[in-house]
């Protein structure tokens, strides 16, 4: 009697087992093909790629190219002004990181208290449009507001006797401009990331905890928070490991490629556009990008290693 | 119904494709050729196809060559080149898919031997300008005939300066003589700008000075020993940087021409720039403006290596023999049988484009529409008949006689003899240096930042990423060529 169930369950679980397995194969399929098969190309950064015409890509990269070593990557520590676009990239990035998470967190807690479904809707559409609007309309959208002769803040100080500002020949203001711009535009995003995760928690938690008396603050504190803790860590982690990667739309066509803000807006993939505008080697693009996969691998790695020691469930390895 | 409806759709398909495979194995079987031509462009014209058909119709009675014709932007082309894929023509020239590097990693069928056994008409007629084309004493492709030299004009409103104003526009001026028209202009309308520059800076403004590494390294044209120099040692050039930030203080230039896109700006601008040829009246049709233009000449024409290379085409490296013949025998086509020329430029007679009384081309409204493409893109300009821009403003038929006699006359030459820079060995030092200047050239080329400022900025900058060893490289090589060309 009590082998027969424990049989039948292992059976059908096994089955069952099977079928889900089944399922991730579309998954594995789109890895394989479109993540690892590529993965050849780091070669690229380690060769002087000369392609022979009508011979195969492959045997151009492996069999006609010559190696290199590391020679791919000098043009990028060649500019004495590294170090700033490097530190304008990590800059970016941690701000957009840390404003990455506060935000969106108190938006989505925000917005899981209005029960008007008509406006919470709303809402939520407003804060997710931005995402979907290219870069290129965006900075034109901007150029309307900016722009020295008929921008709609330079009328605005025109009126009111003040001095016209020209807005792309001045960096002090863009640090501020191109963060506001940048949280604006994935805030929304994210923010229903956190929305599903909120609204996955147990419901009687928050009744029960009305019930012994528990603020607003307290509930946010003790049961919400604790609750996205994993989500959070996971989106930090991920963010980590492109922390050398930067948005393109918004640091090269928001200012209009200005040369007068460069100092605030060249970022590494800024860079390696303008380097290689001219003439296209795939050797330098790729040694770039690869420069910047692997310091986010490292990075990644080490932060999740801290995230582990923090606390285990919320690491993603 | 819908069955139907399907099945019926899918006859179509059928026969569509099946008669198009039958004119494909109809050529096989003929011996026609067929080739693969990747030209330049950055739209592709509405009725491409039915012009390529009636093109394949013309060569394959005359050749026996056909061609499955490409139109492609400068990626895809620079794509095509960088992963090896199979092409039989493609477009090449100085400042994309760059003739002399391609040259040099024998990417391009070498055509020396081959172009005066199976096409001597066609060596004929590029005549002297094979030299632009040799490297290493071999040719890799051919030089497309057109205005070989660069002249650089203004464009004026004829009908507010002359006109109204009552001045008068010389044939000729210098770069700075255009001053007086701007500040008539300015005080005419002080909100507007009267020079047209944008982000895109100013067509042909450092054509005076031969091009080695982008715009950074250069060879004046007027020196007597050719000497590479980074461009701030260029006074001449200088200058015209202080002149322009002068010109946007004064409000010439729109405050924001270093953001700007050229469809920024007003369409009525009095004062704009051109690079073209004597003789050239594209720019002067009413009906494109809505008054009047008439250029003024200010710098040129220049030759050397680099104007001459303006446009190519390349037969690839990986051709049989059979196809390098034909694609030369399709080139020689396209630079000696008018007729045959005029359906690439402009379409096909009647429907695109007639024939006026001189001689000369005006397109239909549907030519105009729906087939427009560079001239140079597609092979021989000169051979294609010259085009007016309506039946009032007649161009001259003869006009490419006259500017390629002007050349010969009043061209200025480069002293380099057809030096190239072998940009292997710096190669890291050129895209470093090409970044640092795009931090500047834009505001430097609209005026918007003050050249006593801001290049000895940029010049700390560029010696720091190393721009005089490079420098050091290319007079090196450079005294190497003029020694052995001497």
């Amino acid at each position: 009697m009590d082998k027969k169930p424990k049989n039948s369950l292992t059976k059908s679980s096994r089955k069952e087992g099977r079928q889900l397995s089944l399922m991730t194969v579309p998954v594995v399929v789109w890895y394989a093909l479109f993540c690892y098969l590529p993965l050849f190309g780091i070669f690229f950064a380690f060769k002087d790629f000369t392609p022979v015409p009508g011979e195969s890509l492959l045997k151009n990269l492996f069999v006609n190219s010559p190696w290199v070593g590391f020679r791919n990557f000098s043009y990028i520590f060649r500019n004495p002004q590294i170090r700033s676009i490097i530190f304008n990239t990590l800059l970016y990035n941690i701000i957009f990181l840390v404003a990455g998470i506060v935000i969106p967190v108190t938006l989505a807690i925000l917005l899981s208290e209005i029960h008007q479904k008509m406006f919470k809707g709303f809402v939520q559409m407003t804060l997710v449009l931005p995402y979907f609007i290219s870069w290129v309309i965006v900075g034109y959208c901007v150029y309307g507001f900016l722009s020295t002769d008929t921008g709609v803040y330079n009328s605005l100080l025109d009126h009111f006797g003040a001095d016209k500002v020209q807005w792309y020949q001045s960096p002090q203001y863009w640090r501020v401009i191109l963060i506001v711009l940048g949280i604006w535009k994935s805030c929304g995003y994210t923010m229903v990331i956190y929305m599903c995760s909120i609204t996955a928690i147990d419901r009687t938690l928050y009744e029960s905890a009305s019930l012994d008396g528990a603020s607003f603050w307290q509930r946010v504190r003790f049961i919400t928070l604790p609750h996205l803790k994993t989500t959070i860590s996971t989106l930090f982690i991920l963010g980590i490991g492109s922390i050398l990667t930067s948005d393109f739309g918004l640091f090269y066509q928001v200012p209009m490629d200005s040369n007068a803000l460069q100092e605030v807006t060249q970022t590494l993939d800024v860079y390696v556009y303008k380097s290689l505008m001219q003439n296209a080697n795939f050797s330098y693009s790729s040694a770039a990008s690869f420069l910047q996969s692997i310091v986010g691998c490292i990075l990644l790695i080490i932060s999740n290693v801290i995230v582990s020691k923090m606390d285990k469930e919320s690491a993603l390895i | 119904m819908k069955h139907k409806i399907i099945s019926i759709f899918l006859i179509f398909v059928l026969a569509a494709s099946t008669l198009n495979g039958c004119s494909r194995i109809q050529d096989e079987r003929d011996g026609v050729i067929r080739l693969r031509w990747v030209a330049y462009g950055t739209s592709v014209p509405d009725d491409i196809d039915k012009i390529i058909k009636a093109a394949n119709d013309y060569s394959r009675d005359k050749i026996g060559v056909v061609v499955d014709l490409e139109v492609q932007p400068t990626e895809m082309i620079n794509l095509i080149m960088a992963s090896g894929e199979y092409y039989d023509m493609i477009f090449t020239c100085e400042w994309l898919n760059s003739y002399d590097t391609g040259a040099s990693k024998n990417l391009f069928y070498d055509i020396t031997d081959l172009v005066q056994t199976e096409t001597p008409q066609l060596y004929d007629i590029i005549g002297d300008y094979w030299e632009c084309a040799k490297l290493n004493g071999r040719i890799y492709g051919v030089p497309t005939l057109k205005d070989m030299g660069s002249e650089m004009m203004y464009r004026l409103n004829s009908d507010y300066f002359e006109g109204e104003k009552g001045m008068t526009i010389p044939d000729f001026m210098t770069f700075a003589d255009i001053e007086p028209y701007l500040e008539a202009y300015k005080k005419d309308f002080p909100y507007k700008y009267p020079l047209a520059v944008t982000k895109g800076g100013i067509p042909g403004f450092i054509n005076f000075l031969e091009r080695i590494i982008g715009t950074v390294v250069v060879i004046p044209y007027k020196s007597e020993t050719p000497k590479a120099i980074p461009i701030w040692e260029s006074e001449e050039l200088m200058e015209r940087f202080r002149l322009l930030h002068k010109w946007y203080t004064l409000g010439y230039i729109h405050p924001d021409a270093s953001a700007i896109e050229s469809n920024g700006l007003d369409k009525d601008t009095p004062v704009r720039f051109g690079v073209a040829w004597r003789g050239y009246s594209g720019y002067s049709n009413p009906a494109d403006w809505g008054f009047n233009v008439k250029t003024s000449i200010y710098d040129g024409p220049y030759l050397s290596r680099a104007t001459e290379q303006g446009a190519m085409i390349g037969i690839c490296a990986g051709c049989d023999e059979e196809h390098a013949k034909a694609s030369l025998k399709y080139i020689e086509l396209l630079n000696t049988d008018r007729k045959f020329r005029d359906i690439l430029a402009y379409g096909i007679e009647g429907e695109h484009f007639n024939y006026l009384k001189n001689g000369t081309v005006l397109r239909t409204q549907t030519g105009v529409d729906r087939y427009q493409v560079g001239l140079y893109a597609f092979g021989s300009v000169v051979n294609a008949s010259v085009e007016s821009v309506s039946t009032e403003f007649l161009s001259d038929p003869d006009q490419w006689t006259k500017v390629f006699e002007g050349y010969k006359e009043y061209g200025i030459r480069s002293k380099t003899n057809g030096f190239v820079y072998d940009k292997t060995r710096k190669e890291d030092i050129i895209a470093a240096v090409n970044a640092i200047y795009s931090n500047y050239s834009t505001d430097l080329m609209t005026g918007t930042s003050d050249p006593d400022i801001v290049i000895p900025k940029m010049k700390q900058e560029l010696i720091d990423a190393g721009i005089y060893e490079l420098i050091d490289d290319i007079q090196s090589q450079l005294d190497e060529h003029l020694a052995s060309t001497k």
